[in-house]
């Protein structure tokens, strides 16, 4: 095994960080550069806990090796706040009761930004299709399908969108 | 206390869900201490087995391993990985049968611990778990509760011999049963059985621990039930004092009831105490479902006798439960089985009976409705039966047999001051659109894909009053610039009890909500509490906080009295400002007074707070109904969900966006529990075999019905502002009324949940021959 320093760029800063050709993204994420807010579920890309986004699309870090995101642009759930100012699809997770337990908000929001980005006006169907790979235990979905409705028409209208 | 209400009834912002959006919130995972060794623990590869040798020698030599530990290094003291057992009264106590050590000398699943090893990290510490040499001596296996119970069969633990882990007569039986079915003008029967559903909390199960230097351990773990935990651990794990043990329950990433039990806290704890440095342990996905913690199995068979007019006369349940390797939660579980399903209809002759097996299937536990919706999908049927022998409308025969205000609890000295299950069934009923939906018995149906409506009702206790420890303590106390401190025992394991006690809190002593900060989960903090479970949060500790709450607003009124020169009657305490009601100009705000009060140098010095206590007598039932249409494709066996509609008595909402939240999502969990999701385990070998989220089928958004809720919303006269608990019952009603609509839509019954396709299509096979 070769370890090597690569370079993460994360939420918009450039990171150095010894990997090994094993490890997986979350694994560097969580570890070595302390943002916890990626969660480990499941570990087999089943439940989406885990979901970042790469290059703006929504990937599974548990599954993902590090080496192969080198280079490319990393968003986890500690990018999306500007400052103390939540980000509105946080926001209307907050304001609508989508979050519960919160172990599956982190990768639903980030699933749900990518969605948003791509479909400014998705329809409740092409909201449930988007998330169908991120498992929620707590809420039934219902008010997590309502958020993403609410986040997406205020960014229509003009909130801060990424 | 309930004129012009602030903040109760409000859809308010719960105060921990912006740090669960922005990722800042710390799970049992994302912690970390200097020094800290990541611990693994090896399972077994026999459903039963002798461990005739271990040899951890060569994992103990390689480098980055600080301890292998096997039985032989752990402490001879049996303990039961309930921690619920000790909340339990000295005679009932003696029932939890106390059955395992941390790590087992003899396999009993596939899956028991057998070793564990503390290194350096994760790769090390799994290099090291390949290296540890057990040799087993396979032994028969049993994995079925009935042959589990037949002479000859393999003996799972010494102490209880022929594999009975328990035998309990339902306390509440009485009258002559066989007489009075005999006498009845119908009887029916039913037989069914639920599955081994997964809490399936989206956090793996994770401890981390310390022993300092006093001697005392810290544990950080997503426990329920933190007070009892904590003196499971000292008393019954390690044989040393309470206050050697500190217990900070973690954010809960979904309880379930699983977190009613130890999970790797035991085997952490010890592992820190013999390398004296800090351990973390996170169990993977496959092992969470491979190892221990289910719904209870339990087979069970209702007879209901009535008379003509559609009246009970008799009912009977008995059950047999598969407790699995271990004892658990599975005697109280059936216990309270019969308590809920024997309790919710009026009957004069009452028997039930339950037993419990050992077998060598994973250990269940605790989970949500905790023997109700096991009871329900058989007594709900049952009730249908009956109501069809007696050619009665099932809205009718439930409307005429159900308890109500003035009749006994399902604990029975326990009479019911607060009960709107009519109003529960009557405003479902409307909403489903029963009148036109449901066309009488034995309505025939026609073409492939048929609609058929069902109902179910329920009732499930807030709490354990009047039959278990059911007390609770709250904390308030004031900041000098008249914000608050609530300390309080209860974990936020997504129900959103922290936002609802803040709310009440709030209201009961005139604060605002943004005002009050809540502190719960660590026992060197909170005062004695049970913890969260049994839907009971809301209503006992609800109560307590009203108690805190109501002295600090005493103690403002009198402050503020002295400084504005009237009497304490004359004042009131609102949003954080106390006025003369005749004079509202004339105010002091809480800030001020709380302020001077610490800052006082004359002398009348004080720290404004106040503890709140408040001890359950009455378990005040929550009731609800809920109906459902469904259509079955008669080609594919396939049920498909069309609505679900849930009007449940809350007493009162604190935040109905919470209660919404708790049914939405408790709908989702029976709608899997109706459909889908099933622990199944091969009966050869003792495998798991739905291991992962792709084989435990889940809901996910796709299949997610739509819901909708009802609150039925008149106060009860304990609950705090007249609340009643929700938490559980948001599941109990749905695999019974998916069950009746099936039947509805084309005359078939299923005995076993799940209920999926090919048991539909069995059934219509065999239904047509």
């Amino acid at each position: 095994m070769t370890k090597e320093i690569a370079t993460f760029i994360v939420n918009g800063g450039e990171y150095e960080v010894i990997v090994e050709p094993h490890m997986l993204l979350i694994d560097v994420l969580r570890d070595k550069l302390g943002l916890t807010g990626t969660k480990y579920a499941c570990g087999a890309g089943d439940c989406g806990a885990c979901t970042v986004l790469i290059d703006g699309k929504p990937s599974f870090s548990c599954l993902t090796l590090a080496v192969t995101a080198v280079g490319k642009s990393i968003t986890t759930i500690e990018g999306l706040a500007d400052g103390a100012e939540l980000h509105p699809i946080q926001q209307a997770f907050v304001d609508k009761g989508a979050i519960q337990c919160g172990f599956c908000t982190p990768g639903m929001i980030l699933s749900t930004k990518a969605l948003l980005d791509e479909n400014p006006a998705p329809t409740r169907d092409e909201i449930k299709s988007a998330l169908a790979g991120n498992l929620c235990r707590c809420t039934g979905y219902v008010k997590i399908i309502d958020a993403v409705e609410v986040a997406a028409e205020t960014m229509r209208n003009g909130g801060q969108g990424s | 206390m309930t004129e012009s209400l602030h903040y109760v009834g409000k859809r308010l912002t719960r105060p921990d869900v912006a740090a669960k959006a922005t990722g800042a919130a710390m799970y049992g995972a994302d912690l970390a201490l200097p020094g800290m060794l990541i611990g693994r623990i090896l399972t077994s590869p026999h459903a039963h087995a002798n461990i005739v040798s271990i040899d951890t020698s060569k994992a103990r030599a390689l480098p980055g391993v600080a301890a292998v530990i096997t039985h032989e290094d752990v402490p001879k003291r049996y303990f039961t990985r309930s921690v619920m057992a000790e909340g339990m009264p000295p005679f009932a106590y003696e029932g939890e049968n106390q059955d395992q050590f941390i790590l087992s000398e003899k396999a009993r699943y596939m899956g028991d611990w057998i070793a564990a090893v503390a290194a350096v990290d994760i790769y090390t510490a799994e290099k090291a778990l390949d290296l540890i040499e057990v040799v087993y001596e396979p032994l028969p296996a049993v994995f079925d509760p009935e042959e589990a119970l037949k002479p000859g069969a393999p003996v799972i633990h010494d102490r209880w011999q022929g594999n009975v882990a328990a035998v309990i007569e339902h306390p509440f039986t009485r009258g002559d049963l066989e007489k009075s079915l005999a006498e009845s003008d119908h009887v029916v029967e039913f037989s069914g059985r639920n599955s081994r559903q997964k809490q399936a909390h989206m956090e793996p199960d994770v401890a981390l621990a310390r022993w300092d230097e006093e001697g005392r351990l810290t544990i950080w773990s997503p426990n329920q039930n933190p007070h009892l935990a904590k003196k499971t651990m000292a008393r019954r794990v390690f044989g040393i004092g309470e206050g050697k043990v500190r217990w900070i329950s973690t954010i809960v990433g979904g309880g379930f009831g699983a977190r009613m039990s130890f999970g790797v806290e035991p085997v952490c704890a010890l592992l820190a105490k013999v390398t004296g440095k800090p351990v973390k342990v996170v169990l993977t996905r496959e092992e969470d479902f491979s190892g221990y913690n289910s719904r209870t199995e339990q087979r069970q068979t209702i007879r209901l006798g009535v008379t003509k007019d559609g009246t009970v006369t008799a009912i009977e349940q008995t059950i047999l439960s598969d407790s699995g390797a271990y004892f658990s939660h599975s005697g109280s579980i059936s216990a309270v089985n019969m308590q809920s399903t024997l309790g919710l209809l009026r009957s004069p002759v009452v028997a039930g009976k339950a037993t419990v097996a050992y077998s060598n299937n994973p250990t269940s536990s605790g989970m949500r409705g905790y023997g109700n919706p096991e009871g329900s999908f058989v007594l709900q049927q049952a009730i249908d039966m009956a109501a069809e022998k007696c050619g009665m409308d099932p809205v009718e025969f439930r409307l005429k047999n159900a308890r109500g205000v003035g009749e006994p609890s399902m604990w029975e000295p326990v009479l019911l001051d607060s009960c709107n299950l009519d109003q529960c069934i009557k405003l479902g009923a409307e909403r489903i659109g029963w009148k036109d939906k449901w066309q009488g018995w034995g309505t025939k149906k026609e073409g492939r894909l048929r609609r058929g409506v069902g109902m179910s009702i329920m009732t499930h206790a807030s709490g354990a009053g009047g039959f278990l420890l059911e007390h609770s303590n709250a904390i308030l106390k004031l900041h000098e610039d008249g914000s608050a401190q609530l300390t309080v025992s209860p974990c936020e394991m997504g129900q959103g009890i922290l936002g609802v006690l803040a709310q009440i809190a709030a209201e009961a002593a005139g604060l605002r909500y943004e005002d009050i900060h809540v502190m719960s989960g660590d026992t060197d903090i909170t005062l004695f509490d049970i913890g969260s479970h049994a839907s009971r949060s809301t209503y006992v500790i609800g109560n307590a906080v009203v108690d805190a709450g109501l002295k600090v607003k005493e103690i403002l009124l009198a402050r503020a009295a002295k400084r504005l020169d009237v009497t304490a009657g004359e004042l009131k305490v609102e949003d954080g400002q106390v006025r003369v009601k005749a004079d509202p100009a004339r105010a002091v705000s809480v800030a001020e007074l709380s302020h001077d009060a610490i800052y006082e140098y004359g002398t009348d010095g004080q720290h404004i707070t106040a503890t709140g206590t408040y001890q359950s007598v009455t378990h005040c039932p929550n009731f609800q109904a809920g109906f459902v249409e469904v259509e079955v494709d008669t080609e594919t066996g396939v049920i498909k969900v069309l609505r679900f509609v849930i009007a449940h008595d809350i007493g009162r909402a604190i935040n109905p966006q919470n209660v919404e939240g708790c049914l939405q999502g408790g709908a989702a969990q029976g709608v899997g529990y109706a459909l889908s999701e099933d622990l199944v385990i091969d009966d050869k070998t003792g495998k798991v075999l739905t291991d992962s989220f792709a084989t435990y089928k889940m809901l996910s958004t796709l299949d997610m019905p739509e819901v909708e809720v009802i609150l039925v919303e008149e106060p009860a006269p304990t609950g705090p502002f007249g609340a009643k608990g929700v938490g559980e019952p948001g599941m109990t009603n749905v695999a019974p009324s998916i069950a009746n609509a099936l039947y509805d839509a084309v005359g078939i019954r299923i005995h076993s949940l799940p209920m999926t396709p090919e048991k539909v299509l069995e059934a219509l096979q065999s239904n047509r021959t």
